[in-house]
Formats: structure tokens, C-alpha cells, sequence
């Protein structure tokens, strides 16, 4: 019973062991942030492909290599994750470095904003009721616009079970970015300022990070979608199911 | 181009100390922020109340300093590597929500992409729409 281990088997439990502290979490993080990188430079950028993508796949891949609990892998790499507080104030310099262009744009602001971001709710709301969705199902999905920090409070509010939350806020996250990429050709809009906008209002951090790799005033205006959208939905919403 | 400017970090742009007292003040208006949503028991992440907070005190001051402008373009480089963790939850909750995944796929994908286009129709309209002139603001 008591038999010392021997090196292999110490080396085959050392990932375990290791999970326990944060830093495992941390250089996997790292590492596949890197690796997606390359993998993403060697395929040609695809704009189809959010870089978020490969990101999280092979950092995905590498947790069930090591056969890691996704569980504890998480609660280390939330020390990481403590960046994204003040990451999210960060996003307040190109916002005030483009103030002259949001004020210009000010008015069609005000007025697509109510509207785009209560028909980002709606139109998911009524298919989701259409299809038979549970009450919860359609609070877990009713927050999908806003960014995940106040959407776990809507949620707390409104009923949501919270791994559907996430799982809604990132599938339409990734979506509104490659929705953006069709949409914006489609309908041939150029105007990063509008292009932007639809990536905050509608995919939250991720349309973000998207936004930032098109222009620093498309990153701006989608840090001011995300805001606002946060904003509105937050007081929508406890309204809204309350009826 | 963001992406491979990211290894640079710190040693081009600004001396760690000045990044360093960015990141200070940043985290200082999270905290900022955090403080109101406790207080007043606002829905709004302390986050995006911090970002609000620090706009209004660029424009109430006029400008943006050199440390949190090195720390804030730091941090938003790295943006994806902050929301890779909770994105690999995708691949480990499938099975939890058996018999409405028709419904959730669905309602998700139609209704992005319909808001989308909803947003882009209607911001690119107005902008042509309503004079730019609208600066009498402030």
C-alpha cells in the first residue's frame, strides 16, 4: 500500500499534481495563445476565422492531452482571467482617442442603439420560443449580446443557468464575427466606424478583438457598442421578464 | 501585424516603470468601478462602469497620459489570450443540455445574424441620413 511511487509513475500523475497550482493553467494559456498565432499566420489569416477560434481549440486540445479536469484547469487560469477587469477599462484610451468621430456619429448612435440591441434579444427570444425552448433556456439565451462580467448578473436576476449563459455568449460571440464578414460584403459597407459598432453591439469582447485587428477607430467604436449594449440589455432585460 | 507585436511588449514602446504606473491607474478605475456597483447596487460590471468612468476623466482632463496609454494598448493586445480560458468551456458542456440544443443553435445563429445585419442596415442608413454636423453636443 504504502510502496514509494516510482519516477514514471510520479511522471505520469506530474500534470495532475501540477494543475494544482496556477501557473500550469497560466503557461498553457500562454503557450497556445502563441501557438495559435503561428498557426493562424501559416494558414493565411482567414478573415472567416476569428483568431478566438484556433486559440481556444488548442488550448482545448492541450487540456485533454494532459488530461486535465476543465474545471480545475479554469479556476488557475482565473488569474489570468483577473486581467480582463482592468483590460476592459483599457478600452476607455482608443474610445477617448476617437471621441471626435463618436460625436459625429452621435445621433444614428442614440437611435440604432435601443433598437439593434432589443432585436438582438427579440429576434433570438421569439425562435427560441418558437422551437419550444424552456423558460430557462430562453433566459440563458436572452443576455447573448453583452459582455459575459454583466451578463452573469442579468443573468443572476432573470434565471439563467450559467454554463448555458457562457456557452450562448460565446457561440454568438464567434458567430457575429463571421456574420459581419458576410453581412458587411453582402451589403457592401465599408464604413469601419458601422462595421465596429455591429461587432460590439452584437459579439460583446470577442466582436472587440475582432474589431481591433480591422482599425483602432473600428476597435473604439466596438468598445463603445459593447458598452452601451451592456448598459441598455442590464436595464432591458429584469423588465422584460418580469412581464 | 497585432499579433506579432505582441513579444515586443514593453521593451519599445515605454520603460516598465511607465507601463507599470498605467496599469495602476487602470486597475484604480476598476476598483473605481467595482466600488459604484457594490454601493449602489448597479447591474454593470465594475469593468465597463471603470471604462465609462475613465473616458469621462480623459475628456474632463483633455487628454490621455503616456503610461495608461502604453498600459491600455498592452493590455488590449493581449485581449484574446484573457477570453481564451472561458471560451474552452464550449468543449467540455455539450451533453449538459440534451433535447434544446435544436432550439439554442438555432435561435442563436438565425437571430445573430439577423441582428447583425439589423445593426448595420440601420447605423449605415442613419449616418448617411442625419448631418454630421451633430457636434452641438457638450
Amino acid at each position: 500500500m504504502n510502496s514509494p511511487l516510482t519516477v514514471w509513475e510520479r511522471l505520469l500523475t506530474l500534470s495532475h499534481v501540477l494543475a494544482d497550482t496556477p501557473m500550469l493553467a497560466i503557461a498553457m494559456t500562454i503557450l497556445a495563445f502563441f501557438a495559435a498565432n503561428s498557426v493562424y499566420i501559416a494558414i493565411g489569416r482567414p478573415v472567416w476565422l476569428p483568431p478566438v477560434v484556433p486559440a481556444a481549440t488548442i488550448l482545448a486540445g492541450m487540456i485533454a492531452l494532459l488530461g486535465l479536469d476543465p474545471d480545475s484547469y479554469r479556476e488557475g487560469a482565473s488569474w489570468l482571467m483577473l486581467l480582463l477587469g482592468p483590460a476592459t477599462v483599457a478600452l476607455g484610451v482608443p474610445l477617448y482617442q476617437n471621441i471626435h468621430h463618436i460625436r459625429a456619429m452621435l445621433w444614428p448612435i442614440v437611435l440604432t442603439l435601443p433598437i439593434a440591441a432589443s432585436l438582438a434579444v427579440l429576434y433570438t427570444l421569439v425562435i427560441a420560443w418558437a422551437l419550444g425552448a424552456s423558460p430557462t433556456v430562453m433566459a440563458s439565451l436572452a443576455p447573448k449580446s453583452v459582455t459575459a462580467a454583466i451578463a452573469l448578473g442579468i443573468g443572476g436576476i432573470i434565471g439563467s443557468s450559467v454554463p448555458m449563459l457562457m456557452a450562448a455568449l460565446l457561440i454568438t460571440g464567434v458567430f457575429t464575427t463571421l456574420c459581419v464578414e458576410v453581412a458587411t460584403r453582402l451589403l457592401k459597407i465599408t464604413d469601419e466606424r458601422v462595421i465596429g459598432f455591429a461587432l460590439g453591439l452584437n459579439g460583446h469582447a470577442i466582436g472587440t478583438v475582432r474589431a481591433f485587428e480591422i482599425s483602432s477607430t473600428a476597435g473604439a467604436f466596438s468598445s463603445l457598442g459593447m458598452s452601451l449594449t451592456g448598459l441598455f440589455t442590464a436595464l432591458l432585460l429584469p423588465v422584460l421578464f418580469n412581464l | 501585424m497585432r499579433a506579432t507585436s505582441v513579444i515586443h511588449l514593453g521593451s519599445s514602446w515605454a520603460p516598465p516603470m511607465s507601463i507599470l504606473r498605467g496599469f495602476l491607474i487602470l486597475v484604480l478605475f476598476f476598483l473605481l468601478g467595482e466600488s459604484l456597483r457594490l454601493v449602489f447596487l448597479v447591474p454593470i460590471s465594475g469593468g465597463i462602469l471603470g471604462l465609462m468612468l475613465l473616458t469621462l476623466y480623459f475628456m474632463a482632463t483633455g487628454g490621455v497620459g503616456n503610461a495608461v496609454a502604453s498600459a491600455s494598448q498592452a493590455l488590449i493586445s493581449v485581449l484574446i489570450l484573457l477570453i481564451m480560458p472561458g471560451l474552452t468551456e464550449i468543449f467540455f458542456i455539450s451533453g449538459k443540455f440534451t433535447g434544446q440544443w435544436l432550439a439554442v443553435s438555432v435561435s442563436l445563429l438565425v437571430g445573430t445574424f439577423l441582428s447583425v445585419v439589423t445593426t448595420l442596415v440601420l447605423l449605415n442608413v442613419l449616418a448617411r441620413k442625419l448631418p454630421s454636423g451633430s457636434n452641438n453636443h457638450e
